[in-house]
């Protein structure tokens, strides 16, 4: 069990949860992911596709009040530990949306938020900055 | 076998990958990221507030002059705000190094005062214009427009109209 532990601290998982997006921050983030010229995958993590194996929460969209249930379920789902990065303006602070009546956000008014990675939509390097902070947060937790 | 070639090029042209974060990163001079403000530049006209799109900018008049305050976590760096701006006291620099932990999500503001100064000749509160506008507006230096500039409204009618008797 030492190994694996061991092991999980070097190659975190990271799950995306979209919480309303209007998928510019979704597009960036298949961009880091999807595209050699970032490729997050250097640093030992990788996306899955199933909220039981992620052990970094990346969070796009202002938690809008129709997803804000399922948002929270899914977040539930997560085992623990798990490192949260909020990304782009929207899970921060709203950003334009900010005071709309269809808005339950920020996002930390209803989950622990770690890190934060502000941008409308913020470019492929400053998410791999963001997350690069997420995974020594991780290597602490895990 | 047109492959080979394009095994040779990619060999000779090495990894695609960018080096950041183990290198430094390419970022383009317009890039739009931080918002940076120069106070000495600014005339208060608070054409940035208006036009911003997410609220991120806010003006307040207090007794020392005028507070700009600008919330990084909710500026979208859609460039309106030094579009329209007249002195060009506001850019959007190409600094894009924003993320931040959880701790430090409500220091991510930038604060500035744009000091009131007092009318040369009655000493009234005004709102400077700074050399910027300056330049703007008399496109070069120049004694009598320098020397009104630092007047009250009130003060450089007086000057311009009725002479320098005042």
């Amino acid at each position: 069990m030492d190994f694996l532990s061991k092991a999980a601290r070097k190659s975190p998982w990271l799950y995306r949860i979209n919480a309303g997006s209007c998928n510019g921050c979704d597009v960036e983030l298949a961009t880091t992911a999807c595209i050699p010229r970032y490729d997050v995958e250097r640093l030992g993590c990788q996306y899955c596709g199933s909220p039981k194996h992620a052990d970094i929460v990346l969070i796009t969209g202002p938690l809008t009040a129709r997803v804000k249930d399922k948002v929270l379920r899914v977040y539930d789902e997560i085992p623990d530990p798990k490192v949260t990065v909020a990304i782009g303006v929207c899970p921060i602070s709203g950003g334009v949306f900010r005071e709309s009546y269809a808005i339950e956000g920020p996002i930390d008014r209803y989950l622990p938020v770690d890190v934060n990675v502000p941008g409308c939509p913020p470019r492929p390097q400053a998410i791999i900055e963001g997350i690069a902070k997420a995974i020594e947060i991780w290597a602490k937790r895990a | 076998m047109a492959f080979l070639k394009i095994l040779l090029d990619n060999l000779r042209k090495g990894p695609a990958t960018e080096a950041f974060p183990f290198g430094e990163a390419t970022t383009p001079d317009a890039y739009r990221g931080k918002v940076t403000f120069d106070e000495t530049s600014c005339v208060g006209c608070n054409m940035c507030e208006h036009v911003c799109a997410g609220g991120a900018i806010r003006f307040s008049e207090k007794e020392d002059g005028l507070h700009f305050l600008i919330w990084h976590n909710t500026c979208i760096s859609c460039g309106l705000c030094a579009h329209y701006c007249p002195t060009k006291a506001i850019k959007l620099s190409n600094n894009w190094h924003l993320s931040h932990l959880q701790e430090e999500k409500y220091e991510q503001v930038d604060h500035a005062v744009v000091p009131y100064r007092e009318c040369t000749s009655c000493g009234k509160r005004l709102q400077p214009g700074g050399p910027m506008l300056h330049q703007l507006a008399f496109k070069g230096a120049n004694p009598r427009s320098e020397r009104l500039m630092n007047m009250c409204p009130d003060c450089r009618r007086k000057v311009s109209y009725i002479g320098e008797a005042v």
